[in-house]
């Protein structure tokens, strides 16, 4: 069961070290630094190991093992594994190198037969660990444990992924599960995508992948499950065309065919890395908008006329309000200022201003998303409009039927409190109204998706 | 892998359901006229031969042929491709019914190491050849996403007719697509172009094909 990798009850550290500059003690040092389970250090050349008493063998550790993390030099990942298994080791995350990604499928083989013949999982090899954020386990090298989040980011790539997951952590972006997929030996995308779906934490995948092992049943995990995914595919790039025998040949290479496929199993194909995480947060604190028009919000006109721009790009539709709506608006906005959407307070800021509008839009029936934009200025502040943005969103959750709302605090500077404050009230915030606007257009087309293939529930993930 | 002849690839089409032009193979000049008589003239007429698969090129197509110049230009033909390519095998010609008038389309399957078979469609010509103006899917779709195939190509409103002209028989379109998504595995195709597809305002004619199938 790959809940053995994900919610051990205890961990064998396999090549252990004191030297945390090493794998094998940068890995121990994560573990220790959160997971409340049991560590047991394993390395035959140390008694005691970051201050805990190290073991020769897996096989001569007193308790139990569910997982096995194993950090050692190639040559003895076969023999280590044979042990694991002896040991009953349910669960193993071979970070050591050297296998099929070095030309030695037959030595992978082995070690795939090892997990199967004594029923262990098996992440890796080549991978850089895994961590679960709400297990508070980091078995990985990446430098400490996210914070608390929904989004479940699966990542190929080592050196890249190892990246994101650590700019992910800077960015204080809510993760809840990270898990690179080192060669896919034994655990595959279909795996995980399969785990994911009945993981509770988990409320949207990321995904970073350069190649897919079982094409169709990842297309039938990625429909099945009741979540969103997002997902980069690198390698749109051509190789050289080479003569082929018919028009349709030519045109259809692997990467239309996989844009394709993704769109049919309802995987949202982004390009860019903010793209990735951009529609990753908004899924991850956001519910789905019921329908394709926006309410575009802002104390800035030339912000809001970005938006509404990037709107009509992505084919959504810049909502007719009601004059009930823009009676209510006219209320608290300058004389001056205009009601038609996209809304510009014409440079006004206050909690009042914000407050009594997002309230207004939300209730109005044409309104299937709120894109909230905060421009800074020298005289403005941006705490009131933040302010009422988390206060707003949460009683219009529990009075009308929920409606995304979307932030731009733009400025840098200034905005850091409006920002933080976004965050934790769970308002996915973006510094430019465009990645704003394309985090939207992720969420609608997601319940585009559910709604012509999938049946069941249309939510994204909840605020977790 | 063997690659098909037009007549062969138009032959398996049929078998499921598609509509293609009314031909025939002539092994000679007089069976040539017999047929094009037959069908109706003028008539197109295109060298046959598992060697040539792109028969413009080698001057093997000659078109709108009337009635007193079949068996000449069956001659002409024949004589033109033993220069050209003289190590062809030459089945004979294909006598066929002159394309009816409409929209030129591809539609395409390419088996894809990774997820099967990918359907291709787009518009004919220059818009495939220059704008790569396509949409894909993998097999197996149905009705609706056939419809979906279609209408997510820029030229589609040239398909639901501009400027005063009559909307093409989209419906059509759509039962060669699902069709054509039906025969991929079974007929374990590696790639197929039915190139032109022809859809007027009533039906969808598949003009000239070609096939490669894993046998």
């Amino acid at each position: 069961m790959l809940s053995s990798i994900f919610e051990p009850e205890s961990v064998a550290v396999i090549g252990a070290s004191n030297n945390e500059s090493k794998w094998g003690g940068r890995i121990l040092k994560n573990l220790l630094s959160g997971f409340q389970g049991k560590i047991y250090p394993v390395n035959p050349n140390e008694n005691i190991i970051q201050g805990l008493d190290s073991y020769p063998s897996v096989l001569d550790i007193p308790g139990t093992v569910e997982l096995g993390v194993i950090i050692v030099p190639y040559k003895y990942v076969i023999s280590i594994a044979e042990e694991c298994g002896k040991k009953g080791v349910k669960g193993l995350v071979v970070v050591s190198a050297g296998f099929s990604e070095s030309g030695n499928e037959g030595a992978e083989l082995e070690l795939v037969s090892i997990a199967r013949k004594y029923g262990m999982r098996m992440i890796g090899p080549n991978t850089l660990g895994i961590v679960n954020e709400r297990a508070r386990l980091n078995a990985s090298i990446i430098g400490r444990l996210p914070h608390p989040g929904s989004i479940s980011f699966i990542t190929q790539s080592g050196s890249l992924g190892l990246a994101l997951a650590e700019w992910t952590i800077a960015t204080e972006l809510g993760l809840s599960k990270v898990i690179s997929t080192g060669n896919k030996a034994e655990t595959d995308d279909v795996d995980l995508i399969e785990y994911l779906s009945s993981d509770p934490s988990t409320g949207v995948v990321a995904m970073y992948i350069e190649g897919i092992k079982r094409g169709r049943k990842f297309l039938d995990a990625a429909r099945n499950i009741k979540k969103p995914i997002v997902a980069i595919k690198t390698g749109r790039s051509k190789r050289g065309a080479k003569a082929v025998f018919s028009h349709t040949g030519s045109i259809a290479g692997s990467d239309e065919v996989y844009s394709a496929a993704f769109r049919q199993a309802g995987i949202l194909r982004v390009d860019t890395i903010d793209e990735l995480f951009d529609a990753a947060l908004a899924f991850s604190c956001q519910p789905l908008p019921p329908g394709n028009n926006v309410a575009i919000f802002s104390n800035g006109g030339g912000a809001s006329i970005v938006a509404a721009d990037e709107c009509e790009k992505q084919g959504i539709n810049i909502a007719d309000l009601t004059e009930e709506t823009k009676e209510k608006i006219k209320k608290v906005i300058p004389e001056f200022a205009s009601v038609s959407n996209p809304i510009d307070t014409a440079g006004t800021v206050s909690f009042k201003i914000y407050n009594d509008s997002i309230k207004a839009l939300h209730d109005d029936p044409n309104v299937d998303a709120i894109i909230v934009i905060y421009v800074h200025t020298m005289i403005s502040n941006a705490m009131p409009p933040a302010e009422a943005v988390v206060e707003m969103k949460q009683k219009c959750d529990k009075e009308t039927g929920k409606k995304p709302i979307i932030a731009c605090w733009m400025g840098g500077m200034g905005t850091e409190e409006g920002v933080d404050l976004l965050n934790s009230g769970c308002i996915p915030n973006y510094p430019v109204p465009e990645r704003a606007v394309k985090a939207l257009s992720a969420l609608i087309k997601h319940r585009e998706f559910l709604e012509k293939v999938k049946t069941g529930d249309a939510k994204a993930g909840k605020c977790l | 892998m063997r690659i098909l002849t037009e007549h062969e690839a138009k032959k398996l089409l049929s078998k499921y359901g598609i509509p293609v032009t009314k031909e025939s193979l002539a092994e000679s000049a007089t069976e040539a006229l017999a047929i094009a008589v037959q069908i109706g003239t003028p008539v197109a007429m295109k060298i046959s031969s598992p060697d040539i698969s792109h028969k413009s090129d080698v001057g093997g197509v000659e078109l709108n042929v009337v009635v007193g110049n079949v068996k000449t230009t069956y001659n002409k033909i024949i004589s033109r491709i033993k220069k050209v390519a003289p190590d062809a095998r030459i089945e004979g010609i294909l006598v066929q019914q002159m394309a009816p008038p409409g929209h030129e389309l591809i539609v395409g399957l390419k088996k894809d190491a990774q997820f099967g078979h990918a359907l291709m469609f787009g518009l004919g010509g220059i818009f495939v050849e220059v704008y790569k103006d396509v949409s894909f899917r993998v097999v197996p779709i149905e009705k609706n996403e056939a419809l979906d195939m279609i209408s997510e190509i820029k030229g589609y409103p040239i398909l639901k007719g501009i400027r005063g002209r009559k909307p093409a028989d989209i419906e059509a379109i759509a039962r060669v697509l699902v069709a054509v998504s039906g025969m991929a595995q079974k007929e374990n195709i590696l790639e197929l172009d039915i190139n032109p597809l022809i859809v007027g305002e009533t039906g969808a004619i598949a003009v000239d094909a070609r096939a490669m199938i894993d046998a």
